[in-house]
């Protein structure tokens, strides 16, 4: 025998195959035999390894060394590196998502260490054309095993107590199954695979027939001795020519070892093995349409009982087993029932094969234990979400089956937990959904999908599923009638309940299980017109405006800017935001998130082209003050001169109301002049946007304090109306000792003090501040700013996981701040009354919460202390309750947010409505900003009037072509370190007119169709 | 065999393994409705109307297709079964043409019965509908796949009982439909147009091609001579359109109410039936004395002519060369009856009232002219003529008896018993015993070939001449005993074979329903006909003796060769007509 000093192994699956592995083998072999290595060095076709989306995958022993995306004009660098050199050529092998570091043998990269390969077992390792290498691998022992040594009962009874399960998705006890077509009466009996795999995503059974053919004739042979079976078929779609020749080829290659056909290792066994082709309807994977099928008759189910075993082919007793339940059942003989039942759960044993597909990172095959959490799966084999994108819901079981979101993460992987959660196991089709998915439109998806697979014979089925699609047709067109959810559900059931075969009875689910977890999502398209994840594209104009809470008309206004239109461009802004100006420097712009253009290359810096906007007409003077309606004599008292108590008083002072506002504090501004410091936004700049509302009319009352210099019963009675906007300013404590030392302060008291133009001594001094949001970035930097020699960002989780916007952090690092990731503070050590030290204790990354983001777990003894002089913990804040005089009683919820409609945000009493931060707790500008619009909105109606507020209608239409080749992102200059350092002048520094326009150039005009 | 006790609405029944939860209802009393379901012929759970409650499973079963199980507990009548039909008849009837008020089976639409039955009051789903056009290739049938609730009872019976598979499934999801081969028309496929498909459909998908309005032109028509034939079955079969009961012979009421629709003349089929004893019988005697091809096979089922030259075309020979009695009496009204009533033939209209949809294929052959015109120009079915006679405002249990009209309406028992299965084996026995034995037959009645088996066989000893015969209806028996003779084995001399069950009493262009109880009325109805005539030979029938006097000469003869026989073609299995 011939020995190799290393071999190369290149997947041939289908995957790896399509993007081109069959030429990267046969180059790699001229450039072996070029340099006279052939002789050395072996090239073999292998099967699946399972990462997939890094195709083509090539692994080389001895190392273990896996190569990824290898193309063909890499095999001669690859070549000379790794077999001449002895080097790894670093630029090819698969990077970790959460390190930088090589892993040499690639069993120790994540995606492979949390799995456990059964029915995998041979995938990626052995040549699937060779019945030697099967064998190898200890291939036909389970068979000899059985046929052998075991009676038929014997291997009923160890495939029995095994626990093994259909994987097909059913989960129905194999051994059982077995049994009774053991003792179902008639002759002959048969054994059917049922390859007929047709989950849009799914692709497990193809890869082990690719890798492994052997594994599922052996399992197959098994299952006929065990029945009494002499005649076995492979119901295979043609769709699956690699799979299809392969296993053809293994079944010639076991006939001529006579591992099949007649005396089966001299035992008396007889068993031939016939391979049927499908023509790929997905009905024919229900076991009774596969019968017919094979039967040479229409694809169509029939009603069960009788159950193939008793009744199958030709009417004969029939086991249809999947293609990775029979992969197993070899291993199960082989090794003892004992060992395949200490792997999994109780009642799921043995390991699951899952296909990732969707929304992940490594889109793949992985096959995992039993009782695997759905997170780990995801996140540490699947490596999470591409593009920073939130997890959204998993769904399992394809059309079959059902949807899991993000609060059901720590799912285990077994029949039973993923029933209970409205699911199924299904085949092992695995698609991951972000926040770009929409959850009607996938319900639609996999209706549209059933409503053409379905056979058509029974009535609920072939016209119930187009009924359903055709009901979530017009929600998803921005049509959905109030009471659709119900006859969605009602329909469902009914499907549910009367549909003959499995196909027709599980049609409804993804929908059932969509509205189950995600009704509020077909709320807002049938009630509000409004898809979330700006999916469909009916109900609004682009995804940027559908995004912004605040509804602006982006794409119009960045193809103003284009054009040089400047206020033209403002005043389309300006009709959905009255903040442009502020909102140029402050919003966290998830607008940008949506941008169509990342997709090409980078999004478009909305933000940045609102501020150049708004920058070009304030070099030009002052900014333009809107017309004012003829006074329509009514009174509205605002509460808080924050975002939202601003833009309301805009709209309703536009619409002719007197209007004035109640500040507490000394400034106008709220968060905006007190929560973010100058350095973000300058004070000019923001004043200059609230003269305006100054200039309209409206009255300000600064460091006139509600509930203290005039209640709230006072202005109830001087104004016709009264919103509440008083925001969330009130500290929230972090709940470990230490908290009343000198030397702990607030994030957000620290920040008004600064605002305020007050001093707070930081020169010099090593300070901790607590939290991963907004507020703690800025006072990490505003204290690098006053002279801080350390500042330590202390939070519990990962960067991923900060609230806080990506730019902050990243300034923050850049200006010197350092954060400590997985880390919790425990104490505030004190010397003499003041602050010595903050203890904290590394964590790490445990169960999935409620969010979907990772719980941190103390890890214990891992203690340490953090020597500073000032601890500010910026974990959050809370609404300020003494705005109330017991005049009236607004209810609130326990943590002080007020109780308002969700449409109207009107409060229980008449007349008083409240938005923003007081609402919803501490959130974003943008989302204050809309609270006020839409308060505005219902304060008008409320009065008489018939909305404040209309949107835009523009034209849609090009003014310049499309700019559709890569162009990078116009990035904002800002000031350099020693700049930012010397004091809190603006970091960003705002576009130059040629790089505005060059901006606005990008846009996609997705508002265009 | 044990018997298996189950509860049904709570009342307990005991009934044999392997029965249905609708079968043990029954037993039990308790009614479930069903829509696509037909006793022993459809059992494919499609409609999913009968769905019941099993206690303890999870989903509603579907009664038809469910076996019973010891000690099941069942509800048919719960608030979830009401709840789960009434939302499958919406399904239903959202993708139903629902133009109930000019549909052929207006009232008597089992779609439109259930939805009163269920207490339909709104359909809450509309949307996408089937919308494949009428296919009215043939001349015989229509289908309207608009009004199709895919029930697959036309499938069924066109694939069990007729072995025909002219119609399947196609296409999958909600673009199924019911179609032929490559979805082509009807008219070229291997369709032989017996309308069992009509005579099952629920709805108005399936129907005969009508041809009422023509003959309503025809009859007002001045100068022309609307002569009328009625088939031997029609006459137990006509009132049940009028409330009868099936199987009463209504034939002199039949005869008064056309004579009021303003036919000229009014005449039976059975008078050709005895006709075709005559020339059949003769056919027969000289193959068996020349040596000819054997067995010889009856002639006088389209349908089954169709089928065979669909799928057996290398045994057309075994068919006897008679033309069927319809296209024997449209040549001889054109030619005989024209010469006789000094009437020019091409002013005479010949319609003839038929159980039959074929017939109207047949009527449409190229061939059916020997007369020099086409030899029968309008064919309307048993429910045609009902139509006919309500939209006259005649109720036929109402007229008073008249008598069929001269030369050719005259006839014996032995035509009648055309209309049932049995029937033309029976009259050529009765005519071939006393032609070859020169003797009277003491007793006319065949009994061993009368009824609803299958296939009959028997022999007959014609004094010392063993004559072995065998009787089928519906095509699948008849393919069994074609198979027979490819394979050698069918030791026969004569075999009768009708397409439809039962004979023409249970033709596809009989009123609706039409079941197997109907059919047994129907025959009865025949034979007590047959029973009370006073001639019961063909050969005795003096117009039959009288036309080979003064116009035929002879059976078998010239005349006879040109007027009342004919020849078929190979239409092979898959080739398409031009």
């Amino acid at each position: 025998m011939q020995l190799f000093r290393a071999h190369i192994l290149i997947c041939s699956g289908t995957g790896c195959h399509s993007f081109g592995s069959g030429s990267i083998k046969e180059v790699f072999k001229k450039e072996l035999e070029k340099r006279g290595l052939d002789k050395e060095i072996k090239v073999v076709d292998t099967g699946c390894m399972g990462l997939c989306a890094y195709g083509p995958n090539v692994v080389v022993y001895p190392e273990g060394v896996l190569y990824c995306t290898v193309k063909v004009e890499d095999i001669q660098e690859l070549v000379e590196e790794h077999f001449v050199k002895g080097r790894i050529l670093k630029r090819l092998t698969y990077q970790e998502v959460s390190s930088q570091t090589l892993v040499q043998d690639y069993s120790s990269i994540n995606f492979f260490k949390k799995q456990k390969r059964i029915a995998l077992r041979n995938c990626g390792v052995i040549n699937p054309e060779s019945i030697k290498e099967y064998i190898a691998r200890d291939g036909y022992f389970g068979l000899g095993e059985a046929v052998t040594r075991m009676e038929p009962f014997q291997v009923i009874e160890e495939i029995k107590k095994s626990g093994l399960r259909g994987r097909g998705g059913g989960g129905f006890p194999t051994g059982l199954k077995w049994e009774f077509a053991a003792r179902a009466e008639g002759s002959p009996k048969y054994v059917v695979c049922n390859a007929d795999e047709g989950d849009p995503g799914a692709f497990m059974d193809r890869s082990i027939l690719e890798g492994d053919p052997h594994s599922v004739v052996e399992g197959m042979a098994i299952a006929a001795y065990a029945i009494g079976a002499s005649k076995g078929f492979v119901y295979v779609r043609a769709e699956y020519p690699i799979a299809v020749k392969r296993l053809k080829l293994a079944i010639e290659e076991a006939k001529a070892m006579g591992l099949l056909g007649d005396n089966i290792f001299g035992a008396g066994f007889s068993f031939d093995l016939e391979v049927r082709l499908g023509a790929g309807a997905f009905v024919c994977g229900e076991e009774t349409a596969l019968l017919a099928s094979i039967e040479g008759r229409r694809g169509e189910p029939r009603t069960r009982p009788p159950f193939p075993a008793a009744s199958g082919l030709w009417g004969k007793p029939t086991i249809i087993n999947n293609v990775e339940t029979l992969a197993n059942v070899p291993t199960i003989v082989r090794n003892g029932w004992s060992w395949f039942a200490e792997i999994g759960t109780e009642k799921s044993k043995g390991t699951k094969v899952f296909a990732l597909a969707g929304k992940i990172k490594n889109n793949g095959l992985v096959e995992v234990p039993m009782g695997t959490k759905l997170g780990e799966v995801i996140y540490d084999i699947g490596g999470g979400i591409p593009g920073g994108k939130k997890f959204k819901a998993a769904q399992t079981g394809g059309p079959s089956g059902g949807c899991i979101p993000a609060n059901h993460l720590n799912v285990p992987i077994d029949y039973e937990s993923l029933t209970s959660l409205g699911t199924i196991m299904g085949s092992g089709g695995l698609i991951i959904m972000d926040e770009d998915t929409c959850m009607v439109d996938l319900a639609k998806f996999f209706l549209d999908f059933v409503k053409d697979e379905s056979c058509g014979k029974c009535t609920p089925c072939r016209i119930g599923s187009t009924r359903m699609l055709e009901i979530l047709d017009r929600i998803t067109k921005g049509q959905g009638k109030e009471g659709d959810i119900e006859l969605l559900l009602e329909l469902g059931t009914q499907i549910k309940e009367t549909a003959l075969c499995g196909l027709g009875q599980t049609a409804p689910n993804p929908v059932i299980s969509t509205i189950r977890y995600f009704r509020h999502e077909y709320e807002a398209h049938i009630r509000d017109k409004y898809c979330e994840a700006s999916v469909c594209a009916t109900m609004f104009n682009s995804p940027c405006q559908n995004t912004c809470p605040a509804g602006i008309d982006i794409p119009i206004y960045i193809d103003l800017i284009a054009q040089g239109k400047y206020k033209e461009a403002y005043d389309v802004m300006k009709n959905d935001n009255p903040l442009s100006v502020i909102c140029g420097r402050v919003c966290h712009h998830p607008c940008e998130g949506r941008c169509n253009r990342a997709k090409l290359d980078e999004s478009i810096a909305i933000r940045d082209l609102k501020r150049f906007a708004t920058d070009m007409l304030l070099s030009e003077g002052d900014l333009p003050v809107p017309e004012v309606a003829e006074s329509n004599g009514k009174k509205v008292a605002v509460v808080g001169s924050g975002p939202a108590g601003l833009t309301a008083a805009y709209y309703l002072r536009k619409a002719g109301y007197e209007v004035v506002v109640y500040e507490a504090l000394p400034v106008a501004g709220g968060m905006l002049a007190v929560g973010i410091p100058e350095y973000r936004l300058p004070n000019d700049i923001l004043q200059s946007e609230i003269k305006i509302l100054e200039q309209m009319g409206v009255g300000i009352k600064t460091g006139v304090r509600v509930g203290q210099d005039v209640t709230l019963t006072q202005l109830k009675e001087d104004y016709d109306a009264i919103f509440l906007a008083v925001g969330a300013h009130k500290d929230q404590n972090l709940g470990i000792p230490g908290e009343k030392l000198r030397g702990v302060l607030s994030g957000i008291g620290l920040l008004r003090e600064l605002n305020l133009g007050n001093s707070v001594d930081m020169e010099g001094k090593r300070i901790a501040v607590i939290g991963g949001g907004n507020v703690a970035m800025d006072v990490a930097r505003s204290a690098i700013r006053k002279g801080a020699k350390e500042v330590h960002v202390v939070y519990r989780r990962t960067r991923d996981d900060m609230p806080a916007m990506n730019e902050e952090i990243e300034d923050a690092i850049k200006e010197g701040v350092k954060i400590s990731y997985l880390a919790s503070p425990t104490r505030i050590l004190g010397k003499g009354g003041k602050v010595v030290g903050l203890g904290c204790i590394q964590c790490t990354l445990g169960d999935f919460d409620s969010s979907g983001r990772r719980k941190p777990v103390n890890v214990p003894g891992s203690e340490y202390v953090l020597e500073v002089d000032m601890v500010v913990p910026a974990i959050g804040q809370q609404v300020d309750g003494s705005y109330a005089d017991g005049g009236f009683k607004l209810n609130t919820n326990n943590n002080g947010t007020f109780v308002v409609d969700p449409k109207t945000y009107a409060t229980n009493v008449e007349g008083v409505f409240a938005g923003g931060d007081c609402v919803t707790g501490p959130d974003t500008v943008v989302t204050a900003i809309k609270a006020g619009k839409v308060a505005a909105q219902s304060i008008d109606k409320y009065l008489g009037g018939k909305g404040v507020y209309a949107p835009l209608t523009p034209e849609r239409k090009l003014s310049a072509p499309i700019l559709e080749e890569v162009r990078e992102r116009v990035r904002m200059a800002s000031l350099d370190k020693d700049e930012r350092l010397a004091g809190f002048k603006e970091v960003e520094l705002g576009f130059t007119e040629e790089e505005g326009l060059r901006e606005a150039g990008r846009c996609l005009r997705c508002d265009i169709r | 065999m044990e018997l298996v006790s189950l509860k049904i609405d709570n009342r307990l029944v005991e009934i044999h393994p392997g029965a249905t939860i609708l079968e043990a209802a029954e037993k039990a009393g308790v009614n479930i409705p069903t829509l696509c379901y037909m006793k022993d012929i459809n059992k494919v759970g499609a409609c999913r109307i009968c769905v019941v409650e099993v206690v303890g499973a999870r989903n509603l079963a579907a009664s038809c297709v469910t076996p019973v199980a010891q000690g099941m507990e069942v509800m048919t009548n719960t608030e979830r079964v009401r709840q789960a039909r009434r939302v499958n008849l919406e399904l239903l009837l959202s993708d139903h043409d629902v133009e109930c008020l000019t549909c052929i089976r207006n009232q008597n639409c089992e779609l439109q019965k259930m939805a009163e039955m269920l207490g339909v009051r709104d359909v809450r789903f509309n949307g996408m509908r089937n919308l494949t056009p009428k296919d009215t290739s043939t001349p015989a049938l229509v289908r309207d796949p608009q009004k199709c609730i895919l029930c697959r009872r036309c499938v069924s019976v066109c694939d069990q009982v007729q072995s025909v598979e002219a119609i399947v499934p196609l296409s999958r999801g909600f673009k199924t439909v019911i179609g032929t081969q490559f979805n082509d028309p009807l008219l070229n496929s291997v369709c032989v147009q017996c309308g069992q498909c009509a005579l099952v459909c629920p709805t108005g998908a399936l129907t005969e091609r009508e041809q009422v309005e023509d003959v309503w032109k025809a009859l007002s028509e001045p100068g022309k001579h609307v002569v009328v034939q009625t088939a031997p079955a029609i006459r137990v079969s006509i009132g049940q359109e009028f409330g009868l009961e099936p199987g009463t012979v209504s034939t002199g009421q039949m005869v008064a109410g056309l004579k009021l629709l303003g036919f000229d003349r009014v005449m039976d089929t059975d008078f050709t039936a005895d006709l075709t004893i005559m020339e059949e019988g003769s056919e027969l005697i000289e193959r068996l004395t020349t040596g000819g091809t054997l067995p010889m096979i009856t002639s006088c089922s389209p349908g089954w002519i169709k089928f065979i030259e669909h799928f057996y075309p290398e045994l057309t020979d075994h068919l006897s060369t008679c033309k069927s009695p319809q296209q024997m009496f449209g040549a001889l009204a054109k030619t005989y009856y024209a010469n006789k009533m000094k009437i020019d033939p091409a002013d005479i209209v010949s319609v003839s009232i038929m159980p039959c949809t074929a017939k109207k294929f047949e009527a449409n052959r190229p061939e059916m002219n020997s007369s020099g015109y086409k030899d029968v120009d309008y064919v309307l079915t048993t429910r045609e003529l009902a139509r006919m006679f309500k939209q006259a405002g005649i109720q036929l249990n109402k007229l008073h008896e008249e008598e069929y009209d001269a030369p050719l309406g005259i006839s014996t028992g032995a035509g009648l018993i055309f209309g049932a299965t049995g029937g033309v084996m029976e009259a050529a026995l009765r005519t071939a015993y006393e032609l070859v034995t020169q003797e009277e037959l003491a007793n006319v009645n065949f009994y061993n070939v009368r009824g609803m088996r299958g296939i009959k066989e028997a022999e007959v000893d014609l004094k010392g001449t063993k004559v072995r015969i065998a009787v089928a209806h519906t095509l699948a028996n008849a393919r069994k005993l074609l198979d027979k003779i490819k394979e050698g084995k069918a030791e026969y001399h004569f075999i009768e074979v009708m397409t439809c069950p039962g004979g023409c009493i249970g033709g596809g262009g009989q009123p609706i329903p039409t079941n197997l109880e109907i059919r047994e009325k129907r025959i009865k109805g025949i034979y007590a006909g047959d029973q009370t005539m006073k001639l019961r030979k063909s050969h005795e029938n003096p117009a039959v003796q009288q036309l080979y006097k003064e116009f035929l000469g002879k059976p078998l003869g010239e005349k006879s060769h040109h007027l009342l026989h004919t020849h078929y073609e190979n239409r092979g299995r898959f080739k398409r007509a031009e």
